[in-house]
């Protein structure tokens, strides 16, 4: 993926921004264990940091209601006794997953309702921005890429927000990798890898994850034109219908905005522009004269 | 175009070239495992990341099938450089195919570093009131000024206010290559190299005095792999702190002296002991070793008109530039000069190339224009190169010509003679005269009173 013209890239570092889905109903049914998980992505993210002196790693959690910056390599304070270090992403997710259980519960009343999905739209905005600070905060940049390790099902009710990350990605040139560690294909992530030219991997065993890791996404940008690295086959390109977030394969676009609906609506609820066409089920005028 | 022969990685050639067991031995640091693998190309650091929990041996045809066809050449150039660094052994199996495995210290090192994190090599002081430290600011100044230094008294000896520490052998040994006396009573003049050593970038040209420095180390009593493994611990300690002396071992102290002539330490007199901060020369190091472009601030500006402004205050900026431009003013922050005909061809003259100036020029450009596209601007550019090229444009090669030919078949049968053997330079057929290149004319002359 050729790297934009106008902005100074430096070879061989990398921005890596790693989204953990960190979604309790997840993982209490996962097969692994959330602790053997953080075992394999913390040598992952040294690994990360040890192949170049100049490369930086940013961990945002991916909660049900929020999301929130766990670490990033590039503060001061990171250096030095890696055991400090570890122990200190440790609490953190613990503190975030709390508030996050906390605003999940309030919201909802007495948590009647629980929330399967992660908040994929918002973890990805919130790397997004981020790289965007980066992009304006000097004349060199280490090169880019979103790395989401993702679990839980995706939402319909995220499709609007979720396409419109992925777009803003491919336009600045962001390839976002994704590894599923859950059961089910993501389709919303086969989507992204495959329109911002990532890499798309579920691993078959989960207890070897750190290899899968290290094998599939610890390369630089400029060396994955020479790699072959798995990419999605048969992406799910069904859209959700704006007014249910139901997945829909037929439905009614309005020609304006282009906003997908599943039933026959007088007035686009994005754009506010009138439909004057008849209704579908009565025939069509003959239009001789 | 001649190969540059002083390039960074030849650091990183020396470490290769050291006996088997002296590198396993250095192996046992982890630091320098970290520095190694941090030299590698991209390719090479994502095989090892791989290899790195497997225990049994991995076939070369499998690893081939990593990347797509063509990927192949830089897949060979990654593999050619761990086994030369011993990073990866070839281990024979009994199929006879070729299949690699790790370097077992390597391995160990490298997985405890990614399950338990990396260490510092040894504690900083802690903070004591009565020896006042060094700004992070103030080191880096106190850095280039000893750097400046060492390379003004390299090139020209007399120009230095205060001159290094340095003996006289050891300057001579580093002047080696890049500067020669043309005749007794004149000073040394600088040589081709000398001139490429001078329009590199600041870590290469450190990386080919620590080269030096080292190949010497021999002569001097000092182990050069001590010297190389300290100097690669080095890169690990944190900027801005000071570190005791009677840390280090006694061929390491007196490196120590050494490298605070270059700029790499700055040494300090404690309360108690000596103390010792390394300066961002040295924390760069390890960076340095791969072909990384260096992030240093430009400083030229270079205008349509061919004039240029370079806002440095540094005498070594002034005589580097004074290479190949005319400096007209010298400002108290600000030196101009115009690219002209005469400078240029004086930078010829001296074995520059056309080049190496422009790279030099793209490399340092002061950041207002860097962000151009392109940064030097093309007419400057393009015709530096032409005035390179006016010096190409006659090529001469010693021939002879021949004619009054009596008859055209002789003629001819000359001409095909010559073009049989790849000699014939010209030929006019009507006045019946041929060039041929002058190595052939004996066999000409055979071949003629053979034809009679």
């Amino acid at each position: 993926m050729a790297s934009a013209p106008s902005k100074l890239y430096q070879d061989d570092v990398s921005l890596v921004v790693a989204l953990l889905d960190t979604n309790p109903f997840f993982w209490a049914a996962a097969s692994l264990p959330f602790s053997e998980f953080l075992h394999h992505v913390i040598p992952f993210i040294n690994s990360l940091l040890l192949l170049n002196q100049l490369n930086r790693v940013v961990l945002i959690a991916t909660g049900t209601s929020s999301c929130g910056y766990i670490f990033d390599s590039g503060d001061g304070n990171a250096s030095g006794n890696s055991n400090a270090v570890c122990s200190g992403i440790i609490k953190k997710l613990e503190d975030f997953v709390g508030k996050d259980s906390k605003i999940g519960k309030g919201s909802n009343g007495d948590g009647t309702r629980p929330a399967i999905s992660s908040l994929l739209s918002g973890s990805l905005s919130l790397a997004l921005c981020y790289i965007q600070r980066i992009f304006r905060s000097g004349t060199r940049h280490p090169q880019p890429r979103i790395l989401c390790l993702q679990g839980s099902p995706d939402g319909p009710e995220q499709y609007v927000a979720v396409m419109n990350s992925i777009f803003s990605a491919q336009r600045l040139m962001i390839p976002i990798d994704s590894c599923i560690v859950g059961a089910q294909h993501s389709a919303f992530l086969q989507q992204a890898s495959y329109i911002t030219g990532g890499v798309y991997l579920k691993p078959q065993q989960l207890d070897g994850l750190f290899q899968f890791l290290a094998a599939a996404f610890a390369t630089d940008l400029h060396s994955r034109n020479f790699l072959r690295l798995p990419k999605p086959a048969g992406v799910d390109f069904r859209a959700s219908c704006f007014c249910h977030k139901k997945t829909i394969d037929m439905g009614y676009v309005c020609s304006v905005c282009l906003s997908i609906f599943c039933k026959y609506h007088k007035k686009c609820s994005t754009c506010g522009s009138e439909f004057n066409q008849v209704a579908p089920d009565s025939t069509i005028p003959d239009q001789k004269h | 175009m001649p190969q540059v022969r002083i390039v960074a990685r030849n650091f990183m050639d020396m470490v290769a070239a050291l006996p088997a067991a002296k590198l396993d031995k250095l192996y046992d640091s982890s630091f320098i495992c970290e520095a190694v693998l941090r030299s590698l190309p991209p390719l090479a650091k994502k095989y090892v990341l791989q290899m790195l929990f497997l225990d049994s041996p991995l076939t070369a045809k499998s690893m081939e099938e990593w990347v797509l066809p063509d990927g192949l050449s830089k897949h060979k150039v990654a593999i050619d450089r761990l086994l030369q660094l011993r990073v990866f052994m070839e281990v024979n199996d009994r199929k006879k195919e070729p299949s690699y495995k790790m370097n077992q210290k390597f391995q160990s090192n490298m997985q405890k570093y990614l399950t338990t994190g990396g260490t510092v090599p040894r504690e900083p002081m802690p903070l004591n009131a009565a020896v006042r430290l060094p700004s992070v600011g103030e080191l880096e100044t106190y850095a280039m000024e000893q750097w400046e230094c060492f390379l003004l008294q390299l090139i020209n000896s007399s120009q230095v206010d205060k001159s290094t520490s340095f003996s006289s052998s050891m300057m001579r040994a580093f002047q080696r290559g890049l500067l020669n006396s043309s005749r007794d009573n004149e000073a040394p003049r600088l040589t081709e190299n000398g001139f490429q050593f001078l329009l590199m970038e600041t870590n290469a040209q450190l990386w080919y005095i620590i080269r030096e420095y080292i190949s010497s180390a021999e002569e001097r009593g000092m182990d050069p792999t001590d010297l190389i493994s300290f100097l690669l611990e080095l890169s690990f300690h944190t900027l801005g702190e000071a570190y005791s002396v009677n840390t280090l071992t006694e061929v390491q102290r007196l490196a120590i002296k050494d490298l605070a002539d270059l700029g790499l330490v700055k040494y300090l007199q404690g309360r108690k002991e000596g103390l010792f901060m390394p300066t961002k020369l040295a924390t760069n190091l390890s960076v340095s070793l791969s072909d990384a472009s260096s992030r240093k601030e430009g400083f030229v500006v270079v205008e349509t008109n061919f004039r240029m402004y370079a806002y440095s205050t540094s005498r070594l900026h002034c005589e580097i530039l004074r290479l190949f431009s005319r400096i007209e003013y010298q400002l108290p922050n600000l030196i101009v000069g115009a690219i002209t005909k005469e400078s240029l061809y004086n930078a010829f003259e001296n074995g520059i190339t056309a080049e190496q100036i422009v790279s030099f020029l793209q490399q340092n450009a002061h950041p207002r224009v860097a962000e151009k596209m392109p940064s030097v601007p093309e007419n400057v550019t393009d015709q530096i190169r032409l005035w390179e090229a006016d010096r190409n444009r006659v090529e001469m090669t010693p021939s002879h010509l021949y004619e009054d030919f009596p008859s055209k078949d002789l003629f001819e049968a000359c001409c095909d003679f010559a073009r049989d053997y790849g000699c014939l330079l010209w030929q006019d057929m009507k006045k019946m005269r041929l060039i041929v290149k002058g190595g052939l004319h004996q066999q000409m002359r055979d071949f003629l009173r053979g034809q009679r």
